[in-house]
């Protein structure tokens, strides 16, 4: 019964959802300017802080998590403000480089970190909320669903909901003042600036609200895989999240979500040619930017669809 | 032991020198990074191994066939992918980074297919072949290396300064509207600039292969994001600045591992541009902060 409730499918709904969290991360300071190529290694300190603390003092999970998105979130700031200094691709370069050395510190910090080998046996979020509809007496047999199955659904829902909840604070931010500020700053940061605006402030601001996604995000990968290596923080998983954002429509954030999962999906889709599927990648990558270089959905795609179906109001 | 560690420094040095090299000519006149380059000196390489290990051909033939595989490469690369970016409206800084993303990981994979995952082995005659100067021991091959780097480094210098050829690109380096309006064919110009830095990554390609008798398809990332660090290190867009940057990584490397400790190599070159960054953004010989693009 319920076998549609597939565990591969669920577990590949998972990463959707953690890679729209990255996208989004990638979204926030472009959104203000900002290409940042940092996010593999906010991503990374998030995803090891969480998982040092869960494994080593025995904290929540929840709490864990929170504790990584967090300090990735301070490192933000702290990267951001001398970063100010830098624009476009020399942000975007010193970002990567960022990346890296973590990287680096990651595999050679070994006493803390056990190097490259990577930390084992991460607190699962599944089986902790296995465990806590235990406590309260539910089985997951009472509604027909094994146990597997059930802690699958569970944190796909639970990364949903945390989805939901990011996507919809961004875009409540976006048509505030500080989302305007963003955009204001994006077009012009000297007439920006002379408007009043706390350039300083909100560039800052952008950057950590980036910093503390990808930590948020890397934090909820450690306790959905169990097992993490400064390899799934490298420069491959940078430009990774950097495409979702740019393939989907870096103008808008549904670009990012789309890309997301358009392009999580596509290497399974594309299992049966399996050893050229990243080859395929790389060539839909270049078409895509010789035939539409803002991306998948731009505002006048987006236009469009809202000017067909009036009565629903779309997303900006 | 100093001074054989500075010879290894130099020779290192030297080759990230030259693609550095690359970048820097690409950046230069188009504004963009060329995020393929890495890739793109790796396939050089890999021509390298193959005419020279397979096919047995003398060095300097291999060096003849990888510049003309990787200077095809480069035309293919501005015809497909820069050109058609290239003066359209509203493609924004991300669009070329992107593509050329997409054109590496199409090479890698591509060799990855072709060629295998391991380490392949770069034999040459004289590879083991060095000579003693007092208690310093010198391989012939690193005396290569510096030699074809210099002539390379010096040769691109005259060549920029000059030739016609070499002043066009940098009237089209300096304003590429204003140097078609004074009659420069910047389309053509376009096409030579990432056909030299491809084949000068070519050439990096087969050094490096002599240099660390070893090619691997994921070489390519290493060395690219090294030379990216370098353009920055040394000023974007600026010809001294790679040259100067590439033997100051090369020298820090060779004696980081010397001396210090190794496992910290490859992130010295982003410690170094992310100092460079906060001191000094314009790099060492950058003249001024470029306009972000």
């Amino acid at each position: 019964m319920l076998d549609f409730i597939n565990p591969y499918y669920l577990q590949i709904g998972s990463f959707i959802l953690i890679n729209i969290l990255l996208a989004v991360s990638v979204y926030v300071p472009l959104s203000s300017g900002q290409l940042s190529l940092g996010s593999a290694g906010f991503m990374g300190i998030g995803a090891y802080t969480s998982a040092l603390l869960t494994i080593n003092f025995d904290l929540p999970i929840f709490l864990g998590v929170l504790a990584g998105a967090c300090l990735a979130g301070i490192l933000g700031i702290i990267v951001g403000l001398p970063s100010l200094r830098l624009t476009g691709v020399y942000l975007a370069i010193a970002t990567l480089g960022l990346g890296e050395v973590i990287r680096v510190i990651f595999v050679n910090w070994e006493s803390l970190t056990r190097g490259s080998i990577g930390l084992t046996g991460v607190p699962q979020i599944g089986r902790e909320l296995l465990n806590l509809v235990r406590g309260f007496g539910f089985e997951p047999s009472m509604i027909g669903l094994k146990n597997n199955q059930f802690v699958f659904l569970l944190v796909f829902i639970l990364l949903f909901l945390i989805v939901l909840a990011t996507i919809w604070f961004v875009v409540r931010q976006q048509n505030s003042r500080v989302g305007r500020s963003f955009s204001s700053i994006q077009m012009d940061e000297k007439a920006a600036e002379s408007m009043g605006i706390n350039i300083m402030y909100f560039k800052v601001l952008s950057f950590a609200q980036g910093a503390f996604l990808a930590g948020l995000a890397g934090a909820l990968f450690a306790h959905v895989m169990g097992y993490i290596s400064p390899s799934d923080f490298s420069y491959h998983r940078a430009v990774e999240i950097l495409i979702f954002t740019v393939f989907g429509g870096s103008e808008v954030i549904i670009g990012s979500v789309f890309g997301a999962i358009f392009l999580t999906l596509m290497p399974e889709l594309l299992r049966f040619v399996s050893e050229y599927r990243y080859i395929i990648y790389g060539i839909m990558l270049v078409i895509l930017m010789a035939v539409r270089p803002q991306g998948i959905l731009d505002i006048h795609l987006l236009g469009r669809f809202k000017g067909i179906k009036r009565s629903k109001g779309g997303m900006r | 032991m100093l001074l054989e560690q500075l010879i290894n420094g130099i020779t290192l040095g030297s080759i990230y020198a030259i693609v550095a090299l690359g970048f820097t000519l690409v950046f230069g006149v188009l504004g963009i990074i060329n995020m393929a380059h890495g890739e793109i000196f790796m396939v050089g390489a890999f021509v390298g191994v193959m005419t020279t290990g397979v096919l047995g051909w003398p060095l300097w033939l291999a060096f003849a066939a990888s510049i003309v595989v990787t200077s095809i490469l480069g035309y293919l690369l501005e015809r497909m992918t820069l050109r058609p970016l290239r003066g359209k409206k509203g493609v924004s800084h991300l669009a070329p980074l992107i593509s050329t993303i997409g054109v590496s990981i199409l090479l890698e994979n591509l060799s990855h297919h072709i060629f295998g995952a391991g380490n392949k082995p770069f034999r040459t005659e004289f590879a083991e072949i060095s000579i003693e100067i007092g208690q310093v021991t010198v391989y012939i091959v690193q005396i290569v290396i510096f030699a074809i780097s210099i002539i390379l480094m010096i040769g691109l210098s005259i060549w920029l300064s000059k030739t016609k050829a070499g002043k066009a690109l940098r009237a089209t380096a300096e304003n590429l509207e204003t140097a078609s309006i004074l009659g420069v064919d910047t389309k053509k110009i376009i096409t030579l600039t990432v056909i030299i830095a491809s084949a000068m990554g070519g050439i990096a390609g087969i050094l490096v292969g002599m240099a660390f008798n070893s090619v691997s398809p994921q070489m390519g990332l290493a060395i690219g994001l090294k030379g990216l660090a370098i353009i920055i290190l040394g000023g974007m867009g600026n010809v001294k600045g790679a040259m100067v940057g590439g033997l100051l990584l090369g020298l820090s490397e060779t004696f980081l591992v010397a001396y210090g400790d190794s496992g910290y190599r490859d992130a010295i070159a982003f410690i170094m541009i992310i100092l460079i960054l906060l001191l000094r953004p314009q790099g060492i010989f950058g003249s001024k902060m470029a306009e972000g693009r």
